[in-house]
């Protein structure tokens, strides 16, 4: 079947469009990150987990004066600065981390020389009115730095490499990985794309197409269906039907299953009716009129000559369906109502406006969401025009 | 009639009225208080009764959370402030994306034409909320400070047409861009169909210009499609972007709606829900009679 489906005039048709060759590529490889998500490449813990000072640009920019100094100020050195006034120096130093980072190997004594080493330049610093202007200040700025630096242990291996990557496109307000957290979303968002996408074409294509065969009262109903959902506004029926579920106190509200169902109910409208209307068009055909005289049940004749014709309209709104839930997701987790307990885009887009990163300009975390997510739907938007004009050309 | 019963039976999967009452509330008084709201009625008797205050537009059911204030009020405020948001986007959109798809349409297949697919396929990826987001920031913030004085509102609304420019101006144009992509194709589909009719080829063999024959030929032709597009998103013009009051604190009533939602407010939901069902079939029966006005083949029975 496969195979056949790849010699078609219609495929070939496809696989000579160069941009959907690209926007498959870059589907594929999307595909391939979500995959090694589900391996736990990046787990969810990587996610919640703090890995360096909050908001610190990415592509190890450097930043204002002001700022650096702000984070060698908060990071460790503050830490263990509070570590050393404790009655039990050694003990409270043993609980000093950041994210992985942890304390030098050394002793309380070798300690406290840095510490007040930097305690003595953070006072002529805190003195100056500006950072941004005083070369003095700025060399005293560097060497603050390096000296809190030492306070560090040194990653080793593989973990000062898995730092550098959490690192590389910043933190977010609380520390955590604007990384991990961008590329853990791919497979929130892939996973809730695909069952969707995939759920809302059987049901459209089994409930439109025995509508459009059957005609009578199952038509009627499964009209009378469609139109009633499709008469609320596509985002309040979301909406409701989120909250609906977020009301019960089961552990389900905190699975991605509220939200599979919410778009299922919704999305299934645009596949039937299609599909409903191809069926209509099919079944005058003489092809299906002779399966019929050959005496094949209705049920062989809708499933095995019917519907595998309709197919070519099943792939284009899978993937238009794929956009859909993936840019839904992406509003219904900004709204509180969607993913939970696991990073997504649209929590990281409300996280951003949230701690008011956009409004200081710190535009990383939204930045990453909104790239990461546009690349796909863009890849999925090409690919679906291609799919169409191959396999469907006279569709407006 | 059966979205009233869906919605009303979505919003019964959970009892509001513990939550309504705090938790102090006894098992006797959240009891009493359901018997005074009328939820221990059967589920039919309220579906009825909640269909007759529909069909005779009673509206007079009193907010739960803002007690004296009834839903009718409501929508009188919330309309007006909806309508003055989407209305300006869906003229300006419709104008401009039929313009582009025509002379996109026009110059199909050349450079021009890639170019406005590409960018309306590129305005299509990126989330609504960016747009609005960053709108929002580049747009009132980022612009007020850069003319030292505030152009447009970052949060609020004040009624007025006077302010008009000053709060909604902002949120119409980030509509507008954002719906532009999807029409601008589809527009251009539309025309792109109705070059290859014959009736172009006759135009263009009677002499017709260029200019005649793509806006009164083709426009006139392609506009039963238009008119579809259009319904299609009027009842949505009453429910406003959702997103865009939220974010710009403007109270229409996709605003109310929200908030309603998620204060657990029972009789805005029901009603709004019924509201949009019934402008749903209203704009069913507007479109067909456009049909007969544009398109005289089209006979109403």
């Amino acid at each position: 079947m496969l195979s056949r489906f790849l010699k078609s005039r219609e495929a070939k048709k496809l696989f000579r469009d160069k941009s959907a060759i690209v926007a498959m590529v870059v589907i594929a490889g999307y595909l391939l990150v979500a995959l090694a998500m589900m391996f736990d490449v990046v787990s969810r813990d990587d996610c919640a987990n703090v890995v360096g000072p909050n908001s610190v640009p990415g592509f190890f920019l450097r930043e204002e004066p002001e700022r650096r100094y702000e984070i060698a100020r908060t990071s460790l050195f503050g830490k263990v600065k509070r570590a050393l006034e404790k009655s039990d120096p050694e003990a409270a130093l043993a609980e000093v981390q950041l994210g992985k980072l942890r304390v030098a190997d050394k002793t309380p004594a070798e300690l406290q020389a840095i510490v007040d080493e930097a305690v003595a330049i953070q006072d002529q610093l805190k003195e100056a009115e500006s950072l941004d202007d005083d070369p003095e200040m700025l060399s005293l700025l560097e060497t603050f730095e390096s000296i809190t630096a030492e306070l560090v242990a040194p990653l080793s291996g593989s973990d000062r490499f898995m730092h550098g990557v959490a690192l590389l496109l910043g933190t977010d307000a609380q520390g955590r990985s604007i990384l991990f957290r961008g590329v853990y979303s791919i497979k929130v968002a892939i996973q809730i794309g695909v069952v969707t996408a995939l759920v809302s074409v059987l049901i459209g294509a089994v409930l439109g197409s025995a509508a459009g065969y059957f005609g009578g009262w199952v038509d009627a109903l499964v009209v009378w269906l469609y139109t009633t959902f499709s008469s609320i506004p596509n985002l309040v029926l979301l909406v409701v039907i989120a909250y609906a579920f977020q009301a019960t106190d089961s552990d389900v509200k905190d699975t991605l299953l509220p939200v599979y169902i919410a778009f299922c109910a919704t999305f299934w409208i645009g596949t039937c009716r299609v599909v409903r209307g191809e069926t209509m068009k099919l079944k005058q055909l003489e092809y299906v009129q002779a399966a019929k005289t050959a005496g094949f049940g209705s049920m062989r004749v809708l499933f095995r000559h019917v519907l595998p014709n309709t197919s070519h309209l099943l792939l284009i709104n899978f993937s238009l369906l794929l956009i859909g839930a993936i840019k839904s997701e992406v509003i219904l987790s900004y709204l509180g109502l969607g993913v939970k307990s696991q990073p997504s885009w649209g929590i990281m887009i409300r996280d951003a406006g949230n701690n008011g990163d956009v409004m200081t300009g710190f535009f990383w975390q939204i930045g990453t969401a909104t790239a990461l997510m546009f690349v796909l739907v863009l890849a999925f938007n090409i690919l679906s025009d291609a799919l169409q004009d191959a396999f469907d050309p006279k569709h407006l | 009639m059966a979205i009233v019963l869906l919605v009303m039976l979505l919003l019964r999967v959970r009892d509001p009225v513990p939550g309504m009452m705090g938790k102090q509330a006894t098992v006797e008084d959240i009891a009493n208080k359901r018997e005074e709201l009328g939820l221990n009625r059967p589920r039919y008797v309220q579906y009825f009764t909640l269909l007759q205050q529909m069909v005779t537009f009673d509206f007079s059911q009193e907010l739960w959370t803002q007690p004296g204030m009834t839903v009718g009020e409501l929508l009188r405020k919330s309309v007006p402030i909806s309508l003055l948001l989407t209305l300006p986007a869906l003229f300006l959109t419709t104008v401009i994306s039929v313009c582009i798809g025509m002379i996109s349409a026009y110059a199909r297949g050349r450079l021009l034409d890639k170019i406005l697919v590409f960018f309306a396929v590129l305005g299509m990826s990126i989330s609504f909320l960016v747009y609005i987001i960053f709108g929002q920031y580049f747009g009132s913030y980022q612009l007020g400070r850069l003319v030292g004085q505030p152009v447009f509102s970052i949060h609020g609304y004040e009624p007025g047409l006077q302010n008009w420019a000053y709060y909604m101006l902002l949120p119409v144009l980030i509509s507008v861009i954002v719906s532009m992509g999807y029409n601008t194709r589809f527009y251009r589909a539309v025309m792109v169909e109705e070059t290859t009719q014959d009736y172009i080829t006759t135009a263009w063999s009677k002499g017709a210009s260029t200019s005649k024959i793509m806006f009164v030929h083709m426009l006139r032709n392609a506009m039963i499609p238009i008119i579809t597009r259009i319904m299609i998103t009027l009842p949505l013009l009453v429910t406003g972007s959702i997103l865009l009051e939220r974010f710009f604190g403007i109270p229409g009533m996709g605003d109310a709606l929200l908030s309603a939602i998620s204060n657990n407010d029972f009789p805005v939901i029901e009603v709004f829900s019924s509201i949009f069902a019934g402008l749903f079939i209203c704009s069913i029966i507007l479109t067909d009679v456009l049909y007969a006005v544009f398109d005289p083949r089209v006979r109403l029975q």
